[in-house]
């Protein structure tokens, strides 16, 4: 025994144990989060129950089981819960999803598994995805035009609500690009039009005639828009001409315009390959959809860019500063104490919290840097702030100081481990020492530096707190990339995945409905991240295979 | 300590070469790195068109004193040289001399290959590309001139644009030698070229530094007495910092002056 802790054998089982533990630990979280947020796209079953309430009344509930726990009966009688006597210990409790919210006081509601008295699976039961309000549960019963019931046969209510769900559908896209393509710009220009002619006021040179031809461009635009909006709203009317009436678990009718509803599904009905492609279809608007609804349906498209374009100007901005500020400590500066002091000081930044940052970034960045250029550059929109308020531009330099540190310290360790004989075979060619490091010696560092750039990315990421002060919001209205001049607007905030999943798992006025969402969210988050730094790696790997002379 | 011996003709013709013939002359030249001295008033006059070989045990400041003539030293911040090195007349060590310029004038090739992580090609025109030259035409001829000076040319002829680490150790230090030479210096360093070589190697490169000769001085440390004795014109022995013995390489291999180059070339020492 003693011989075997003398061997080390214990110390590699140790550490071995260890490594697989945490991998496992990560591993598993990743799991359980895509597991969670991947299978709230999956259409679930939608049961009908027959229950008796407290008063002995037959009720009907229409929803998805949502969830399910063991309570004891103990608690249950505690809780003034009676005609339990004859039961086991433990009951089941489910969470069903009712919907149909407007019309119920509660959309998730718990029962007890002795009040219900049937449980069935209709075939025919329709689920609606809708604009407001979530998902309705219920039954196709008719449609309307106008107001005014048309007959269809039952067997082709389907069918027939699928033709009707692609016209209104098509009419709403032609709405949202009028409302998005044409009529934004028309706004966007009238408003440069009107900072324009601020700007000659202000400057004092404002004529009559200049006056006269912006008077008649914003004219032009307005009559242009005038046109345009008759046309949307006659995409509008025309959208709203179709009702489905629909029954719901109670038996009433509820009339519904079909331009309130996105997608209909019958889940009951669905083979398992209509469910993988129906699964495929939700995944996809997940990834591609704006958000709805305070952000608990629909998309998180804008969340997904926000994030990614962001870390992208922060590892453009970071790169060049943190590789020159590199090369300077490690070629140029003297070796002295001051150096030492200011690598210590570097190196110390990675400990700030980030939040420190945040506040630095909001009082020197935004306040400061973003109200000057204000002043300067854009004066005749004063007092709206166009760079003096929080933005994309400020949260990527408030992170590239933030990850400053790590490409510094990689950069230089990258940079030392160049022999020196390449560096003399260079002077010795007659190269001076700036032509020796950017011929020979900066190249041959891109692969650390590549890593540093990969621990910033993922750093960056992943990050937060400092952003909710600089730039973050819970809703952008628009990307910081569109079709108008300049097309990069580096001044609007924008959604950031991690603030998403903040604002979602806990500011949503509707926690159950936004759980799955959380899990979603984060695995994508988890995702986005592996996919930069993938690429990064990827990018990083290919120039090390250029310059791998460092291995011998 | 008297360096050169006055009463040999061999070493006369050395102390008294003329102008015309000196390629490089070092008037005493004391090193120093921070407090500890590493050379000792060394005097020599290279001459031009020969191969000039440096040989002692290590640590007695050849690489030191080889270094000096192309200001390697520079790069060592706690170095510190005093008396002159003079390349056609001009002290190198003068203020006014520009290193990069006259590092282009005296070429160097290192104990190791270092061969930078770019192609073949590019590697020979790399001196040629600091200087700014960018046209196609004049920059092929000049790396297919080099190389086939240093005896590479038939062997990558057909792979210049392949990755320069897929050469053979041998092939790697040719082809620094013929990116040393491909930006035409005076004067050619070569710091113990083949230690890290296998012998067929060395036999090439040996067979090299004897015809480039023909177009550059060279100066060659060497570890090795008998590849000195093969490939030089005349031989410097150097102890501890100071140039005991310079003259011919017969008369030095033959019939040494001085008792420490006679103990060191018979294997008593080093």
């Amino acid at each position: 025994m003693n011989k075997w802790f003398k061997s080390g054998t214990p110390w590699i089982w140790m550490t071995g144990g260890a490594v697989s533990l945490s991998l496992i630990m990560v591993i598993g979280l990743f799991l359980l989060i895509g597991w969670r947020g991947l299978s709230f796209f999956w259409p679930a079953t939608v049961y009908e129950f027959d229950m008796l309430d407290r008063q002995g009344n037959h009720m009907n509930v229409i929803g998805e089981i949502y969830d399910s726990e063991t309570v004891l009966k103990q608690q249950l009688i505690e809780a003034g819960i009676t005609g339990l006597e004859d039961k086991g210990d433990t009951l089941e409790r489910y969470l069903i999803k009712v919907g149909n919210r407007e019309y119920v006081d509660l959309d998730f509601q718990w029962i007890l598994e002795t009040i219900i008295v049937e449980k069935h699976i209709p075939d025919n039961i329709v689920v609606l995805e809708r604009t407001k309000n979530g998902n309705f549960y219920g039954y196709i019963k008719a449609f309307q035009e106008n107001g005014v019931d048309i007959k269809i046969p039952a067997s082709a209510l389907e069918a027939e609500f699928s033709t009707r769900l692609a016209i209104t559908k098509a009419l709403k896209d032609k709405e949202t690009d009028l409302l998005k393509g044409d009529i934004g710009r028309i706004n966007y220009d009238l408003d440069r039009i009107r900072l324009k002619q601020r700007k000659l006021d202000l400057d004092g040179q404002l004529t009559e005639e200049k006056i006269a031809s912006f008077k008649a461009q914003s004219e032009t635009l307005q009559n242009e828009y005038l046109v345009l909006e008759k046309q949307l709203f006659e995409y509008r009317t025309q959208a709203l001409r179709d009702a489905v009436v629909i029954t719901d678990m109670t038996g009433r009718d509820v009339v519904m315009p079909i331009a309130k509803i996105l997608d209909f599904y019958l889940p009951n009905k669905m083979t398992f390959l209509e469910k993988v492609q129906h699964w495929f279809h939700q995944t996809a608007k997940f990834v591609s959809d704006d958000p709805r609804e305070a952000n608990t349906e629909g998309g998180v498209f804008p969340a997904i860019f926000g994030t990614v374009f962001m870390v992208m100007l922060m590892a453009v901005i970071v790169t060049p500063f943190g590789v020159i500020a590199a090369i300077y400590l490690h070629e140029y500066a003297p070796k002295n104490n001051i150096t030492k002091f200011i690598r210590i000081a570097v190196i110390n930044l990675a400990g700030v919290p980030s939040i420190v940052y945040g506040v630095f970034g909001l009082g020197f960045f935004v306040y400061i840097v973003g109200g000057s250029i204000d002043q300067l550059l854009y004066p005749e929109a004063l007092p709206s702030p166009t760079f003096g308020s929080p933005g994309v531009l400020w949260s990527a330099l408030t992170l590239a100081i933030l990850t400053l540190p790590v490409v510094i310290v990689s950069t230089e360790e990258g940079l030392s481990r160049i022999p020196s004989s390449l560096r003399e075979g260079s002077l010795a060619l007659g190269a001076t020492k700036s032509e020796t490091l950017w011929r020979i010696i900066v190249p041959m560092a891109s692969p650390a530096i590549m890593t540093g750039l990969i621990l910033a990315v993922a750093r960056a990421a992943g990050e937060v707190a400092p952003l909710m002060l600089v730039g973050v919001v819970k809703m952008a209205p628009t990307l910081p990339v569109d079709g108008n001049f300049p097309y990069l607007h580096l001044e609007r905030k924008f959604m950031h995945l991690g603030f998403h999943i903040y604002d979602v798992g806990f500011q949503s006025p509707n926690v159950e409905a936004a759980r799955p969402l959380v899990y979603a969210t984060s695995f994508l988050l988890v995702t986005v991240i592996i996919g930069l730094n993938l690429a990064a790696i990827g990018i990083r790997n290919n120039l090390r295979e250029k310059y791998r002379s460092l291995e011998h | 300590m008297i360096t050169l011996p006055k009463s040999s003709t061999e070493a006369d013709v050395l102390t008294h070469l003329s102008v015309e013939k000196t390629a490089l002359e070092v008037k005493n030249l004391d090193l120093y790195y921070g407090d500890k001295q590493a050379l000792f008033d060394v005097s020599m006059k290279i001459p031009k068109g020969k191969v000039t070989a440096f040989i002692g045990p290590s640590g007695c400041g050849k690489s030191t004193l080889l270094r000096c003539i192309n200001r390697m030293n520079d790069l060592v911040d706690i170095c510190r040289v005093d008396g002159k090195i003079e390349l056609q007349g001009t002290n190198i060590y003068d203020k006014s001399v520009d290193v990069a310029a006259l590092r282009r004038r005296v070429g160097m090739v290192f104990q190791r290959p270092n061969p930078f992580p770019k192609s073949i090609y590019e590697n020979v025109v790399y001196g040629l590309r600091l200087q700014g030259i960018k046209d196609r035409r004049t920059l092929d001829e000049a790396a297919e001139k080099s190389l086939r000076s240093a005896a590479l040319w038939k062997e990558v002829k057909d792979r210049l644009h392949d990755n320069a680490f897929g050469l053979s150790g041998g092939q790697q230090q040719r082809l620094v030698i013929a990116r040393a030479i491909a930006i035409g210096p005076e004067v050619l360093l070569l710091d113990e070229p083949t230690s890290a070589l296998d012998p067929i190697s060395t036999l090439t490169i040996e067979e090299l530094i004897t015809e480039l000769k023909e177009q550059f001085t060279v100066v060659i440390v060497t570890h090795n007495m008998q590849q000195a004795a093969r490939v030089s014109d005349q031989t410097a022995f150097m102890y501890m910092g100071k140039l005991i013995e310079y003259s011919d390489t017969n008369t030095l291999f033959t019939a040494p002056k001085e008792k420490q180059t006679e103990d060191y070339i018979t294997g008593r020492y080093g």
